[in-house]
Parts: structure tokens; sequence; C-alpha cells
């Protein structure tokens, strides 16, 4: 029998042996400390190592994952991760470092961050990138900052940035933190970002555009050249948002595009596992002119030693502790190594050959709001269905039936009832043949036999989850009075 | 797949990318087999020399505990490493109840009330729990101890340096503990929040509490940055209560990834940002769990979010949930206790060294900072003998001239720290380092 909850056991075993007594003189809290300052009770339960190891093998064993499922999820590039990079990541000579080591005893740390940062500069045309942002979140946060730095440096005030209406939620809401208003760009009926709307809302005090390309639908931004010159030519700074990056990794360099500034999340393309939500690294690239303002430290090398060094006096300055997410480097750095350029080609033609053969094969049964070739990721309306009462969630939710994780739903916002179906480059044929077939017989279903759908997942024995109760509710720790 | 699409090669998918934005590929050598990359990684491997090989006292924000295999297997489990944040909870369940149990573990070891799902690492979550009280409140106005850690220090600085308020740094008592009667000079009620360490990064235990009444009396936020460790043995105290996780089966990563948390009382929820788990029920009435008050984050929220955070750190959550229930209320005790009986050995020792000054009192938890004419000098010749004595404190806090701060945590034993202290007492007598 597997407890409920680590809760469940308060008095269970003895104190676990980890380490030997230090055979140090034992001290006496209070003739250190003053006693109000130290704690009475510690109310935490014992369950000990055999029913810590069963309660946590049985919560693993209750979810989808890419190990255990075809898992779909538009713009989060859910793609087979390697077993290669846990080993590397798993190395005692790479994992049991201290950030505060002296820099002799580190070399092998420091040049492979280099290495990966000169790697990543090769790939996307940047000039440096700097590894210590640790979500994509964080990157453009750190980006968006270097860019308000550059332009107070130039004496020039600016107010906002410009996101596309299919932008991520992070956009708007890392320009925010950087005091920047939003301003929202429509789409055309293309489905990319409409110029002259475009042109209307550039002015002097635009600081920066922040574009995903392929954009949010999983289309290229054809006139990506044209908005540049825009963009420059008023003195705005063009964002690279890197999460559809895996559509153009060895396809395209975005400094070719014109960005001066952008992020990669290491945890989509470069195939670091996410880890129920994390840890990934968003790490953000420049060019020369905005060099003076990434964060620090920076890693030097000269005559073959690597030295870290507190960059320039212009750097936006410290954005977490020591150096970022170290062990996500690695994985992305084992990960770059294996393909090289021609296999990361081949990883971008593969991920958006998927993607289109997917939305080939369902345009039939779902309506396809721009069609037309797409990236890496299929983006679908279900507002057909409606008719029946179906909604794009009741299809998600159907899918769990078939051993499929659910795609991104209701996203991007533009379109009616959206699921954003990204495969990836390691799924095989075989896998889309079977979630073709899966999202084929709900559609019949949906016109068949629509109530079923909508008490979907049914081979989960109670079914849905109530959100909003949730949410009404608010308990958000265990409760030890109600012993719940 | 092509003729279904009615394409001949990969190639044409991209022809709608106009020439000059394209290239052939990445200028990278040619990919390598896994035996490889492996080498290589191996080879890199070895040009570091990992802590296993030091007798090493280094802390200032990164500690070397045991990490139980227990838990090194559960959080290696693929089911946790390769799913994504749980959104669908029908899917989902083992993960949300595990951030759940990770939230209810952080709210009774800091009294509060509510905590979310994880930050990046304990210096963004004092950025966010600063921006937090700025919502609040609404005034502009922080109070920081100078005793934050430094780049906790930093990293807040740069998280408010878009934002309309003003920063100002309380210098500490001659104890290096807080000034109360600076706290009290400094305070009003522009300010939107005071935050201290406690312990503070030179280890010692702080009276957090005494700011906190002070606090009260101007409606002012105290958020204390507290080593989770720590409040084992101590009482936790403030409003919001941030720090990092990293202590708690993480490992030192080389500083990365450990991961934030953040904890506040429950009026506050709304303003707290990142992800939070909570408890409903499904269709038939069983217990479940599911992402909840989703309208503070960006994906909905966009520019009014909380927060821009998304990806988050829960596997670290994860791995600090499994910790705590391995070591239950007995294990963490214990081994907070030798962290402290271990650094007052070790304090002890020093005290009684001649070339070595003490500046602070033995109220310390598990790291604590000395002083010594050559500290550069001193740390180097350590380590010729396989030391790492401790972090430099000199650059960072000009008033603690040739400081180290040394840290023992569990790990140490009675023989590692005399053969520092031995060590030690022949470099500074021995003629190695002229003092």
């Amino acid at each position: 029998m597997v407890d409920r909850f680590v809760f469940d056991r308060y008095s269970g075993s003895e104190a676990p042996t980890y380490v030997p007594d230090s055979g140090v003189p034992d001290v006496s809290l209070t003739d250190i400390f003053p006693r109000k300052l130290l704690r009475e009770t510690l109310p935490l339960p014992d369950p000990g190592e055999r029913e810590t190891v069963r309660h946590f093998s049985a919560l693993a064993a209750n979810n989808f994952s890419v190990d255990g499922n075809f898992y779909p999820l538009g713009s989060c590039t859910m793609k087979h991760n390697p077993r290669l990079h846990e080993q590397a990541a798993a190395l005692e000579g790479l994992r049991d470092l201290h950030p505060y080591q002296p820099e002799d005893s580190v070399q092998g740390a420091l040049g492979l961050l280099y290495e990966l940062e000169r790697c990543l500069c090769a790939i996307t045309g940047m000039d440096y990138f700097s590894l210590i942002p640790s979500s994509g979140a964080h990157g453009e946060f750190t980006g968006m900052m270097m860019i308000r730095k550059y332009h107070e440096q130039r004496g020039v005030k600016k107010t906002h940035v410009l996101v596309p209406d299919s932008a991520h939620g992070t956009n708007p809401a890392s320009a925010a933190m950087c005091g920047y208003a939003t301003v929202v760009v429509p789409s055309n009926s293309g489905g990319c970002v409409d110029a002259r709307a475009f042109s209307r809302a550039l002015n002097e005090q635009t600081a920066a555009v922040m574009l995903t390309n392929p954009n949010t639908l999983g289309i290229f931004e054809e006139e990506i050249s044209e908005l540049k010159r825009m963009a420059h030519e008023k003195g705005a700074l063009l964002y690279y948002d890197g999460a559809n990056f895996n559509a153009l990794a060895g396809i395209g360099a975005p400094r070719a595009m014109g960005f001066d500034v952008m992020h990669l999340n290491l945890h989509k393309t470069f195939s670091t596992p996410h880890g129920c939500g994390g840890p990934g690294a968003g790490v953000v690239g420049v060019t020369e002119r905005l060099r003076a303002y990434l964060p620090v430290p920076r890693i030097e090398r000269r005559d073959g030693r690597y030295s870290w060094s507190q960059g320039s006096p212009e750097t936006i300055g410290t954005i977490r502790s020591f150096y970022g997410n170290f062990l996500v480097c690695v994985r992305a750095y084992a990960y770059v190594l294996r393909l090289g350029g021609a296999g990361l080609r081949r990883m971008s033609e593969h991920a958006v050959l998927n993607a289109n053969y997917v939305q080939r094969m369902l345009k039939e049964v779902l309506d396809v709001p721009y069609d037309r070739a797409c990236m890496h990721e299929a983006v679908f309306s279900c507002a057909s269905l409606a008719g029946r009462g179906v909604r794009a969630y009741d299809v998600a939710k159907r899918l769990i039936d078939y051993g499929i994780h659910p795609p991104t739903m209701y996203f991007p916002l533009i379109v009616k009832e959206a699921l954003m179906v990204e495969p990836t480059e390691t799924e095989s044929k075989e896998t889309l043949d079977r979630f073709i077939e899966a999202v084929r017989a709900i559609c019949r279903e949906a016109r068949e036999e629509p109530d079923r759908l909508l008490r979907a997942p049914l081979s989960r024995p109670g079914g849905r989850v109530d959100e909003a109760r949730a949410a009404r509710a608010l308990e958000v720790k265990w409760n030890p009075a109600a012993g719940r | 797949m092509l003729d279904a699409i009615g394409v001949r090669s990969a190639e044409e998918l991209f022809r709608h990318i106009p020439n000059e934005l394209r290239f052939s590929a990445p200028p990278l050598p040619r990919g390598l087999s896994e035996y490889e990359v492996l080498q290589l990684l191996r080879r890199r491997a070895g040009e570091n020399t990992p802590l296993s090989r030091w007798n090493s006292f280094l802390g200032a924000g990164c500690y070397d505990h045991y990490v139980p295999a227990a838990l090194s297997s559960l959080v290696s489990l693929p089911q946790f490493v390769t799913a994504y944040t749980p959104y669908q909870p029908e899917c989902s369940q083992g993960i949300l109840q595990a951030i759940f149990e990770y939230q209810s573990f952080i709210c009774l070891l800091t009294g509060k009330e509510v905590t979310n799902a994880s930050l990046l690492d304990g210096a963004t979550a004092l950025g966010e729990a600063v921006r937090m009280a700025l919502r609040l409140n609404r005034r502009g106005w922080v109070l920081l101890a100078d005793s934050v850690h430094p780049e906790y220090k930093r990293t807040l600085r740069t998280y408010l340096s878009a934002q309309e308020c003003i920063c100002e740094e309380v210098p500490r008592a001659a104890a290096g503990t807080l000034d109360i009667s600076a706290w009290r000079r400094a305070l009003s009620r522009e300010v939107s929040c005071c935050v201290v360490q406690a312990p503070n990064f030179f280890g010692l235990i702080e009276d957090a509490e005494e700011i906190h009444r002070l606090c009260r009396t101007t409606d002012t936020l105290l958020i204390v940055v507290a080593n989770p460790l720590s409040l084992a043995l101590f009482q936790p105290s403030g409003d919001l209560i941030c720090g990092d996780i990293q202590p708690f089966g993480c490992g030192v990563n080389f500083g990365g990834p450990g991961g934030g948390y953040l904890a506040a009382s429950r009026r506050m929820i709304r303003q707290l940002p990142g992800r939070i788990v909570g408890r409903t029920v499904d269709a038939g009435g069983n217990d479940a769990f599911c992402l909840t008050l989703q309208t503070r984050e960006q994906h909905i929220r966009r520019e009014k979010a909380t927060s821009n955070i998304c990806s988050n750190h829960s596997l670290q959550a994860i791995a600090a949930a499994v910790y705590l229930s391995l070591q239950g209320s007995r294990g963490l005790t214990h081994t907070a206790r030798q962290c402290v009986r271990n650094t007052q050995y070790l304090y002890r020792k020093m005290k009684g060294l001649s070339g070595v000054t003490l500046p602070y009192g033995p109220g310390v938890f598990h790291e604590f900072v000395w002083q010594v004419a050559r500290p550069a000098a001193v740390l180097e010749a350590l380590r010729r003998k396989g030391i790492l004595g401790g972090y430099p404190t000199g650059k960072e806090f000009p008033g603690l001239d040739g400081g180290i701060l040394s840290c023992c945590t569990e790990k140490k034993t009675k023989q590692d720290i005399d053969a520092y202290v031995s060590a030690l007492e022949e470099i500074l007598h021995g003629g190695q380092v002229r003092v």
C-alpha cells in the first residue's frame, strides 16, 4: 500500500544516517543562541526511505511524459531527450563543482561554457552569448534590459515595445518588467505581421520590436527584412524570441534576418529535458554593438587559459546568482556536438516536414486558419465543431484516452478554439499516423456522439479535474488540522 | 510523407524563406558519435577538480550537502525528467501532487500560508519578492541590509533598475548583525519593504523579529532571505520569506540549477509570481490537483502579469520535496545541528590561532568570516595542500579587509576540520606566508 501523502507518516522511521557523526564535541544551542530565536517544533513528517521511494515512484508513474507518450505540445518543443545528456551531466567532474572554486580547478567547465558560446554564435550568427539566463522569460528580461541600457547610453528616450498579436505572453510581460509599454501589432490575413499597421505603430519612441520567427502560427515572417529596415530606421532594435528556433536551427541565422538581440531556449531546441516545468536555460545572444551591456560575469580566454571577467562598466549587471544553469548548458553542448552543423539542418528539416505532414493530413477534419505551408508547428481551429457543442478543450481531453498528451490549447490568441501541434523531428511517421487517426476519430465522435467527448478523458476513473473549484478554494498546501 | 504534402524534398518546405536569409548548414564541425561526445566531455570533466577531491570549506550561497542516493534515483525517473509543466491535470496528477507537497513543505518550514511551484534561484526570488512588495503597498522605497549576499544585492538592483523606486543600503552593526538604530532612522511610511538575510551573508543568526516589529509601525513589509535548512533550527520571520532550495538535495552543480522559493501570507496570493498548484476534486469527487490562479500569469495576463516567469525549477522543487521526505524532521534537525556543531568547532579552533582575527561572535549557523593579513596568499597556500579554505570577502566588503568566509556542512568531520586548522597554522607560522 502506498501512502496517499508524504504527510501521512508523522511517527515513522528513525533519523536516517546519511553521513557519519562528525566526531566534534556536541554543543547546546541555547548556549550559543538566544532561546527566542530557536524553533520549538519542526512539524515535518518522517516517512523514511522505503515509503519515500514508494510514494514518489507512484507519483512519477501517474503522468504523461516524452518518454512515455507522444507529447505534441505546441511552442514547447517536446522532443526526445537523449540519455547521453543525462550521463554527461552526471559526470562528477562537471556536477560536483563549486561556483567559487579557483579558476585553475575548473578550466574544463569554463572551457565547455566558452565553446558552447562559440557554437551558439556559429548557429545564430550573433557575436556573443551570455549563458546565464535560466529560462526563456529570464532571457527576454536580460535582452530587453540590454536594449534599455543601449538606448539610455545614447540618451534617447524610448517608451514602448511592439509585439504582434500572436506573440507569446512572456514578451509583453518581459517588456513591462523593463519599464516599457506594449503596443500590439495585428497580423494580416496571411498570419504574418501586417507591415502597414507595423509602420503606423512604429515611431521614434519605439525601443524594440519583439518577434518570434517563425511566429506562433508556425508561419515564417517573409517580410522580416522589410520590418527590420523600418524598425532600424526609427532607432528601434529587433529582439528575436527563440522559442520557435527548432524550425530554423540549421536553416538560417537570426542575425541575417536583422535581429540585434535574441534568446534561445536550450530546453526546447537543444533538447535538454523539461523536468516538469524546468530548469531550462534562456541564453541570450547579441551583436557587437550590444556587447558592452552583456550581463556579468563573462568568460575570457587568454593564452589557452579561461578566466572570469567582470565585463564592461556599461553591463546591465548581475541577473541571478552564479553562472546560470550550468548542467543545462552541459546537456546542450552534448547535443550540439552530437548533431554538428549538418545534423542540426536535418533536425530542422524533419521538424518542419513532420509538422507539414500533420497539417496536411488533418486539413479535412479541422480548420487550418492560415492555409499555407507551416514551419515546425501546425495551428488548427476547432471552431467547426462548435455546432455540436464541442470545443478545442474537449478534443484535447479526449486525446488523453489515446495516450497522447494534448496539444497547446487556445493559443495563439488570434485563432478561435486553437490547437497548436508541434510534433518535433524525433517522432516517426507511425506515431504521427496514430495521432492523425486519433484526431480523425475524435472529430467523427464529435459529430456522432458529442456527449461522450464532453466527459473525456473517459479512461481516467474520476474524469475531468475541476479547475474552477481550485481557484475558489485556494488550497495550496497540506492542511494538518484536517489531515488532508 | 513528401508525397502526401505534395513536395519533392524537405528542402522545398523552406522555399518561401528568402535565399539571402539561409545557409546550407551552420558552420560547425561534423556530428560526433555518442562515444566520441562522451569521451570529449569526460576529458573536459577531467580538467576540473571536483569538491570530492578537496577538503572544501566553500559556502557563500552554494552549499556542499550530502545528496542521498535515493534522491538521485527518484529525481532521475524519466516520467519526472521528460514531462513538461502540468497544464493538463488529467495526465499530470503525479507531478501536481509532488509540487503540492513541495509547496506544503515550504509552508511548514517558513510558517507561511502560501508559496509557488518554485522560481529560478534565490537571487531572482528576492527580485520577485521586492517587486511583489512594491505592488502590494504601492510605495517606492526599498531598504536593503548590506549583509545580504552580494550577488543577491546586485541581482535585486538589476531587477529594480527599470522600476520607479529607490534602493538604499543599511549598514550592519559592529557585531556584523542588523543595526536596529540604523533601521529605525531609515524607516518611514514611504518605505515599501525592508530586506534582510537570516542567517546573513556572514553566517550570523539575526533577530529579524526585532526589525519586523519596527516595520509594523510604518506598515512596511519585511522580506527575509533565509537558507531554508537553517529553518530546521531557527524561528522563521518576515512577511515574505525567500531564498534558494539548493541545500535540499540539488547538489552544487557549479552554481546551477538550484531553485528559488518565495512564501507569503494568504492575502498576498494574487500578487505571487509563478505557477501555483491547488487542490480540488475531479468529476468523480476524488481528490485532485491542478495549476491554479493562472490569471496572474503572463500567458493570460500578458503585460499586466505579476511576473514574466514561465519555466521555473520544478525538478529541483521535486528534489527538495524528496529530500525533506527522506530526511524527515529528525534527519533534517540532525543535519542542521551537525552543521552548527562542526562550525562551532572550527570557530573555536580558529579563535586559538594567532594571526587570525574573528571580527564577529560565534552566533552563526554554518559559516563565519575570519580575517588574516594576506588572504589571497593564505587561500593559495591552503589550495596547494588540497584545501579550499573559503570565499574571500574583501572585494565585496571593503570594511572586512582580509576576510574569508568558511563553511562547514554536515559532511565535514573532526579530521577534516583538524587538518584545515593545522594546515593553516603551518602556513601562518611555518613561514610559508609572511604575516
